[in-house]
């Protein structure tokens, strides 16, 4: 118990990694702040240049980014109208109108204590449900992951909106790119085409790079006409009676981000969203209408995002499975320090787990203080004009893809992925389901030949375990499910029912 | 499934393109280790290239679905020009592969100011003095940061490298 504790404030009580937590959620609120800069962007970016850091320093950094980038959109949702990531689009919807009513200090005040409230709900929910989860998914076999797998890229690929055929291409080739080079289990030489360079694989932070940073740089160009409307602030700090007011809202839309977060495939930007519908329907009587400046509209989306960066952390922690295409990047880090995210993490190395959920409550912490403070340096500097921000971040993305390897082929990996990426995009493919898809595609790979050779390569016997076994009966039913709500059929069915 | 009732331009050039690369893949899938056991090195392979066929058609057949909706008697490719490619997008992703081009051959240092400067020109910021100065401080920052703090070994240049002094290096 007493070393439990001491890993949970070891970023606490260390100066150095004190400091990178309290640097890290200070950034990241301005890396979620500005438009055109991603928390997903800034994660790539940064595990290029911290992978020769000791690991604690390393996540201590990205825990901080993590949670102050999800914060962050919400502030130039409020005071520019434009969210600084997908997370704050529900917080725009009542933030802005406030802050043309002149109490957008009032709706920042709110919006980052009741951010913080959510936050701790997420870490508790963390501490809580992770060592349940991990307990519960040493029982997994190859062919509960390879499930479990599948469902998380198809979850992404459903969830985020766009055509499932496209969400599932995305995956596909995620796992494909991945498949290139030596095979782990043979040694075969796969897909390299007679290439040296192709036989040691490729980077996927380069790759991450590439169609986090690249990518949505050249989109950002269609968005260069944009143009913020600042408001005044004032009147931050909020009275403790209208926090208090709405706890039990914030409780219950922390609860869905919770759950949200913690589902393979979705994070904190359809958290938000299922929140605010929550605060929508339930709320009878809110403070002014829903999409004129209702508290309720602030405090529903924040909580729920903050609150599923804690659920986020559960799969990741537990079965090495993200909730989302931040913790897609964040299992790479681990990766990268030699880590193995899954349920062995919590066996084999318990502090690494305690010392994340004290680096993240460090820095919820320290988003109070952040958040409450600086904001009309922070009204400023979120208006870099993009002529000047986009070519910086293109810059940072040519270091960062080069920092892998010190080797310029990276730097043409990342360019290529890039330009994929932005076509990907503009014809309705999302990104974040390719990254998933390289992430998990190693994992799915063993898995799928692990099930395969432990029925003695007996496709009948391979595809009754299916079914026979409860666990991978449940998971392949939770598959057919997300399978069979994309299909016209079940959307007509819906749509008849009264929402 | 999802229908899209509008369809861009090139739209159908695009998923032909990723049909024909799937295509490719599951031959070159199929050639690791062809079907010599269910495990093999390259069954994984097989069936991701496989699913991207199957998904791409069924993309394309969407795409087929949809229509394209040209305005006052404009062409598809005129339309693509406008909406995917217009020439500030152009110009700068062309910038982009000029600078990852020139990265090792002018350096770090050089190559990012000279693209910094550029880019920031083509995207609109007109006043050229403020490019030139936020060009410099961006760069010195962040070479300064990543040289120190996260120990980033820069390319100093292939052509200028041999000559610049000891502390850029």
């Amino acid at each position: 118990m007493m070393e439990t504790v001491g890993y949970f404030f070891m970023s606490w009580l260390d100066w150095q990694m004190l400091l990178l937590t309290a640097l890290g959620t200070f950034a990241g609120i301005y890396i979620g702040a500005i438009p055109g800069l991603s928390v997903t962007m800034a994660v790539s970016i940064l595990i290029s240049f911290t992978f020769k850091w000791d690991v604690n320093h390393a996540l201590a950094l990205i825990s901080g980014i993590y949670l102050g980038g999800v914060y962050g959109g919400s502030r130039s949702a409020i005071l520019l109208n434009i969210p600084g990531a997908p997370a704050a689009i529900a917080t725009g919807l009542d933030g802005y109108p406030m802050a043309k009513r002149g109490e957008a200090g009032q709706a920042i005040g709110l919006t980052t204590v009741i951010s913080v409230y959510g936050g701790f709900v997420g870490i508790l929910a963390l501490a809580v449900a992770a060592p349940l989860v991990s307990d519960l998914a040493l029982m997994f076999g190859p062919r509960d992951y390879l499930l479990l797998a599948i469902w998380g890229i198809l979850l992404v690929g459903s969830l985020s909106g766009g055509s499932l055929a496209k969400g599932i291409f995305s995956g596909a080739l995620g796992a494909l790119i991945a498949c290139v080079g030596l095979d782990p289990m043979t040694g075969e030489n796969r897909l390299t085409f007679g290439s040296m360079q192709l036989s040691a694989g490729i980077s996927y932070i380069a790759a991450m790079i590439g169609f986090f940073g690249v990518a949505e740089v050249i989109a950002q160009i269609h968005e260069l006409h944009l143009k913020a409307v600042r408001q005044k602030v004032d009147k931050i700090i909020p009275s403790w009676g209208l926090v208090r007011k709405y706890l039990p809202l914030a409780t219950r839309t922390s609860s869905i981000g919770v759950v949200v977060g913690a589902l393979p495939g979705a994070g904190g930007d359809i958290a938000a969203l299922m929140a605010y519908d929550h605060a929508k329907r339930t709320v009878k009587n809110p403070s002014r209408p829903f999409g004129e400046g209702a508290h309720e509209g602030l405090v529903a989306p924040e909580s729920a995002n903050n609150a599923a960066v804690g659920g986020a952390y559960v799969p990741m922690l537990t079965l090495g499975i993200p909730g989302d295409a931040v913790t897609a990047v964040i299992i790479g880090a681990l990766y990268i320090h030699g880590l193995k995210p899954g349920p062995m993490l919590m066996a084999e190395t318990p502090h690494l787990f305690w010392f994340i959920v004290g680096s993240l409550a460090l820095a919820n912490l320290f988003l109070l203080v952040f958040g409450l403070t600086g904001i009309k340096i922070f009204a400023k500097i979120v208006e870099t004009p993009k002529p000047i921000l986009l070519p910086l971040i293109l810059v940072l993305s040519a270091v960062g893809a080069y920092a892998i390897n010190n080797n310029p082929v990276d730097v043409y990996w990342m360019l290529g992925f890039g330009l994929l990426g932005y076509f990907l995009k503009m014809y309705g493919f999302q990104v974040g389901p390719v990254i998933l898809g390289m992430i998990l595609g190693p994992i799915m790979d063993r898995s799928y030949r692990q099930a395969m050779l432990s029925t003695g390569s007996d496709p009948g016997l391979f595809l009754s375990e299916f079914v026979t076994s409860p666990l991978s009966l449940i998971l392949l039913l939770c598959v057919a499910f997300t399978l069979f709500s994309q299909t016209a059929w079940w959307q007509r069915l819906r749509g008849r029912q009264p929402s | 499934m999802h229908t899209s009732q509008r369809r861009l331009p090139g739209e159908i050039t695009f998923m032909l393109l990723i049909v024909a690369f799937s295509c490719f893949m599951l031959w070159a899938s199929y050639n690791i280790s062809r079907f010599d056991a269910l495990a093999s090195a390259g069954a994984f392979p097989m069936l991701c290239a496989g699913t991207m066929l199957v998904t791409g058609l069924m993309s394309l057949r969407q795409s087929l679905l949809g229509k394209l909706q040209l305005e006052n008697g404009e062409t598809a490719f005129a339309q693509f020009v406008r909406k995917l490619a217009p020439l500030t997008l152009v110009l700068f992703t062309l910038l982009i592969v000029a600078y990852m081009l020139l990265l090792e051959v002018l350096g770090f240092i050089l190559s990012s100011y000279l693209f910094l400067l550029l880019s920031m020109q083509v995207l609109g910021s007109r006043r050229l003095l403020v490019n030139l100065a936020a060009s410099a401080v961006v760069l010195a920052s962040i070479y300064i940061i990543f040289q120190t703090a996260f120990s980033v070994v820069l390319p100093p240049g292939s052509l200028i490298g041999p000559y610049l002094p000891e502390f850029l290096k």
